[in-house]
């Protein structure tokens, strides 16, 4: 009795374990409020802007194009892979098997990158051909693997009798042979849609510019926080995917049943199978040829390739731009600056306009990556604030390479029903009272810049003694820290889970709109301040178009539009002025006064050497 | 007798370097139901895959009414095969398994249709023509097998081990069914098989094979009664095979006691092999016998018993339907028409199995 309850409950425990994280998305899929810290009742809106929204519809419609192109070409490929080497001796079918299936084993990231220095070397032009070969390669080894186990089941002697019967080799093989072994190419076929469906890391690295599949386009919002959508779109997937297992596991054993007598019904399986599947198939495939063939923007050569933040430009200045100018925007987004800098580096794509932040644009223009602008081209310059054109001179001196897009800065959320004093410095941070209240951001530079900046030094400091002292403190102050998180101070604070967290102004502004109890504060003894610029990296194409670019999202209205999309702080004061909200326009988070910002230094790339020594001192932290 | 209707001509083959026929020189007439028999290995299934065009020799001719069709396809051959194990399309049903060749050749549908009527009568399986191969017996997907590669009409009909996989009953039924058929169709079966038995109950001629090479070609009794080597003798049924002397025509000498027996031209003290089926050894009063002997072991096997002599140092094996207690000190007697002699091995192929000089 105590075995059987005790089995009952392990089983659920697992299954617990392993559909918790799935039903809690698809909770939240149906979760009104924009926050997952909070439950604002149910609700389908997220699944109707998802359908409306071009952009993700577009990457939809890419990942299933490619899913079914590469599981379509893969199968052939594989089936007929797998048939030769059932015809091998042994031994070389083996070797073969083995190497077959080492794609398999590898790690996706040294398939993605080693695919990429490929296409770089053959100057393939990264785009929807190079994923769509990706993809068909890391599918071939899915499809021979379930291939050849039907293969080694189906008798030679009934090839052989079909052939002495008087079929041609082709015609005993379909008519024979690959009905056979059709179920192992079906799920094959099944395995491999799925395969490339969720791929990511290998997508990632041979993508092109202006081209998402669904993964990608996920990935690219990780800055700004993952949008509801996002939850509707990965419960349809995982639907999805879920729906496809079931149809790969349940239609072998029906087929058998259904084998006894063959029947009318069988007959009609096999006319949808060999007739109507392919058909909608081949109308996907017709209808997506032309839908790219439509779309055009491809082709022509009066274009600009973009390359910035995910969820950092409204699509309609896009489509504004486009129709103003006649220039064919190809957009592209990526998550950190970190992954951008190699691709740029790389020069597998010649992007046009960038977005870096500071201290990577210092890093940029160091090592000789980016284009003087020309500033004929961009007489909307006079429309930025000259407090933000100084401070991008830390790391832009003279303003020669970037024209700033956003700003913002690092302060203190409080809530102020859990404080009880007026919160004005860093020193909240080392105060016993909120012991496990406060919430630390999880990176090495906006650690060491708080601290650093508490005790009295710039936040690019390289004297080991500051450095060391910073050290200290952050070990101090480690036991009195709830969490070191990034994206969720936002969702703990909401959520009255900590006091007190160090956060980016540009999220500050959206807690306080869902918990009217959290307070921005820049502490007194000065913080960070980011910006990230526009700047043409050298090897751009479409240098003039690049300008006229930049030049447009410097105009009053248009960087408006952006500013609403964003909701970062915009460096363009006429936009500033245009905002008809008094609340914000003057809002001490959004637009802090000069003098708040006086202290306030942005980051600068401090080379490579003292890049590991603050790594490392923050190891220590993180360890002590 | 008719004329040949397929000839083999020097047909060699090697698989990896191992040659399994070597130098082979076969011809089949029309009308014949020849067997080719042999232990396994001995490149029968070989022979019958070439005739098939399955395999290519490596060198040699195979000639079919008269020309070399060597190197032709199999879907192009007028024959068919019978596979050891059935290799029914399982995805079709029954009607569809035997309309496969004829909707190749683009038959007319109500030709198929009575075709398929035809067959399945033949072989005795009437109203199976929506079954799935999946749901017959082994026998009756065997029968199918034969109907499906019937319907076609081949020249010749290629049997390869195909009552292999039966039981014994089964089997026996089905040796009848294809006496049948072959005298039904009038086509030429060319069988191949490992049962001596089989070969013996259908065949008009059979094939002995060994290790690549024809032991010996003839009808089931000649192959029986006269085996030209101790492979042969010890390959079909039982038999005693004893080193001899061959002191002069019609007198051989067997365990140093003098014979009678009706051979001629092997000269004059010759060493040769003596075969004496255990059937034609008469056990008689040790006055009448040519040589005496001691019974040493008995077994009841239905028809007969099969007793073991010992007489001059060997063990004589004897089948008789009087039975004889062990113990008994008998005559042997074997009459001159039963003393079957033969030429010592001269190759490793001739050899009697098990049997050591």
């Amino acid at each position: 009795m105590i075995k059987k309850v005790s089995q009952k409950v392990y089983m659920a425990l697992i299954f617990i374990l392993l559909y918790a994280p799935i039903v809690t998305l698809i909770v939240l899929s149906f979760n009104a409020s924009r926050t997952r810290a909070k439950w604002g009742g149910f609700t389908i809106d997220w699944y109707k802007s998802l359908f409306q929204n071009s952009q993700i519809m577009n990457a939809l419609y890419t990942t299933l194009i490619i899913a079914l192109l590469s599981a379509l070409i893969a199968t052939i490929l594989g089936t007929l892979a797998a048939i030769g080497m059932q015809g091998m001796k042994k031994k070389s079918r083996t070797v073969f098997m083995g190497l077959t299936n080492i794609p398999m084993l590898n790690a996706e990231i040294v398939m993605g990158i080693s695919l990429m220095l490929l296409f770089i070397a053959f100057h393939i032009t990264l785009g929807f051909s190079t994923i769509l070969i990706a993809h068909i390669t890391f599918n071939i080894p899915y499809v021979i693997l379930s291939v050849t186990p039907k293969l080694k089941q189906t008798k030679r002697s009934t090839y052989e009798a079909a052939l002495d019967l008087g079929a041609s080799p082709l015609k005993a093989f379909f008519s024979v042979v690959f009905p056979d072994i059709m179920p192992g190419v079906l799920s094959g076929f099944m395995l491999a849609f799925t395969m490339s469906l969720d791929d990511f890391v290998i997508t990632h690295f041979t993508k092109g510019p202006g081209i998402d599949t669904l993964s990608t386009k996920i990935y690219t919002e990780v800055r700004k926080g993952i949008k509801p959508e996002m939850y509707a779109l990965s419960t349809l997937l995982f639907v999805t995917v879920l729906i496809l297992l079931i149809l790969i596991n349940v239609s072998p054993a029906d087929s058998k049943k259904a084998r006894k007598v063959i029947t009318k019904r069988t007959k009609a399986v096999s006319i949808i199978c060999k007739r109507v599947v392919p058909a909608l198939m081949a109308i996907v495939l017709i209808a997506g040829g032309f839908y790219y063939a439509g779309q055009g923007g491809l082709g022509t050569d009066d274009k600009v390739i973009v390359y910035n933040w995910g969820e950092y430009l409204d699509p309609e200045v896009i489509t504004i731009f486009e129709e103003e100018t006649g220039i064919d925007v190809v957009y592209e987004e990526f998550e950190t600056n970190e992954i951008m800098y190699p691709k740029v580096q790389s020069g597998a794509i010649a992007y046009d306009v960038v977005c870096p932040s500071d201290y990577m644009i210092q890093r940029m223009r160091e090592n000789g990556l980016l284009a003087e602008l020309n500033y004929d081209n961009i007489p909307n310059i006079k429309n930025i604030g000259k407090t933000y054109l100084e401070k991008s001179e830390e790391f832009d001196p003279g303003n020669l390479y970037s024209v700033p897009y956003c700003w913002g800065t690092v302060g203190i959320l409080y809530n102020k029903t859990m404080v009880d004093e007026p919160i004005d410095s860093w020193s909240v941070l080392w105060d016993e009272k909120y012991k496990d209240n406060i919430l630390m951001q999880d990176s090495v530079r906006d650690a060491f810049g708080v601290t650093l900046k508490y005790l009295g030094y710039s936040l690019n400091s390289t004297d080991l003694d500051e450095l060391t002292a910073a050290r200290d403190m952050l070990i101090r102050q480690k036991p009195l820290v709830q969490a070191y998180v990034i994206d969720q101070v936002r969702d703990k604070m909401i959520g009255n889970e900590a006091a007190i967290g160090v956060i980016y102004s540009g999220e500050a502004i959206y807690t306080q709109q869902e918990n009217a109890d959290l307070e921005y504060v820049i502490p007194k003894e000065g913080s960070n301040i980011w910006i990230d610029s526009w700047v043409i990296p050298k090897n751009a194409q479409h240098k003039e178009n690049a300008e006229k670019f930049i030049n447009f999202l410097c105009r009053p209205d248009i960087a408006l539009m952006n500013f609403e999309y964003i909701t970062y702080s915009t460096p363009n004061t006429a936009a500033r002025d245009l905002i008809e909200d008094d609340s914000i326009r003057n809002s001490p988070i959004a637009f802090p006064d000069d003098e708040e910002l006086k202290d306030c230094e942005t980051y600068r790339f401090l080379g490579d050497e003292f890049d590991s020594v603050y790594n490392e001192m923050w190891n220590k932290v993180k360890a002590s | 007798m008719k004329d040949k209707l397929i000839d083999l001509v020097n047909i060699t083959k090697s698989f990896d370097g191992q040659t399994v026929l070597d130098e082979l020189n076969l011809y089949i007439r029309e009308n014949e139901f020849l067997t080719l028999l042999g232990p396994s290995g001995c490149g029968k299934t070989t022979t019958l895959r070439i005739l098939g065009g399955f395999e290519t020799p490596d060198s040699g001719q195979v000639i079919f009414n008269g020309e070399d069709i060597t190197k032709l396809p199999p879907n192009k051959r007028q024959l068919n095969t019978v596979f050891q194990k059935y290799a029914l399309f399982s995805h079709m049903s029954i009607a569809e398994n035997i309309a496969f060749g004829l909707k190749i050749k683009g038959k007319s549908k109500t030709y198929i249709q009575d075709k398929i009527k035809y067959a399945l009568k033949l072989v005795n399986l009437e109203g199976f023509e929506d079954r799935s191969p999946d749901s017959l017996s082994g026998g009756q997907q065997q029968r199918i097998a034969i109907a499906r590669a019937i319907v076609n009409e081949p020249k010749v009909l290629l049997l390869d081990e195909p009552l292999g996989a039966l039981d014994l009953k089964l089997r026996q039924d089905m040796q009848y069914e294809l006496i049948r058929l072959k005298n039904e169709l009038g086509i030429t079966f060319i069988y191949v098989t490992h049962d001596q038995e089989e070969a013996l109950t259908m065949s008009d001629t059979i094939v002995v094979m060994n290790q690549g090479y024809i032991q010996q070609i003839g009808t089931p009794e000649k192959i029986y009664n006269e085996p030209e080597n101790a492979f042969v003798a010890d390959f079909i049924g039982d038999s005693n095979i004893i080193p001899s002397l061959m002191v002069e025509d019609k007198l051989v000498k067997i365990l140093g006691v003098p014979f009678k027996c009706v051979d001629t031209g092997f000269g004059k003290n010759k060493p040769v092999d003596v075969v004496i089926r255990p059937e034609d050894i008469d056990l008689v009063s040790p006055a009448d016998g040519t040589m005496t002997g001691i019974v040493t072991h008995l077994i009841f096997k239905g028809v007969h018993y099969e007793m073991e002599v010992t007489a001059n140092n060997f063990e004589w094996l004897v089948h008789s339907t009087d039975m004889v207690p062990v113990g008994t000190e008998v005559g042997i007697k074997v009459d001159p028409f039963d003393i079957q002699i033969m030429n010592k091995p001269v190759s490793e192929d001739e050899e009697a199995v098990g049997v050591e000089e």
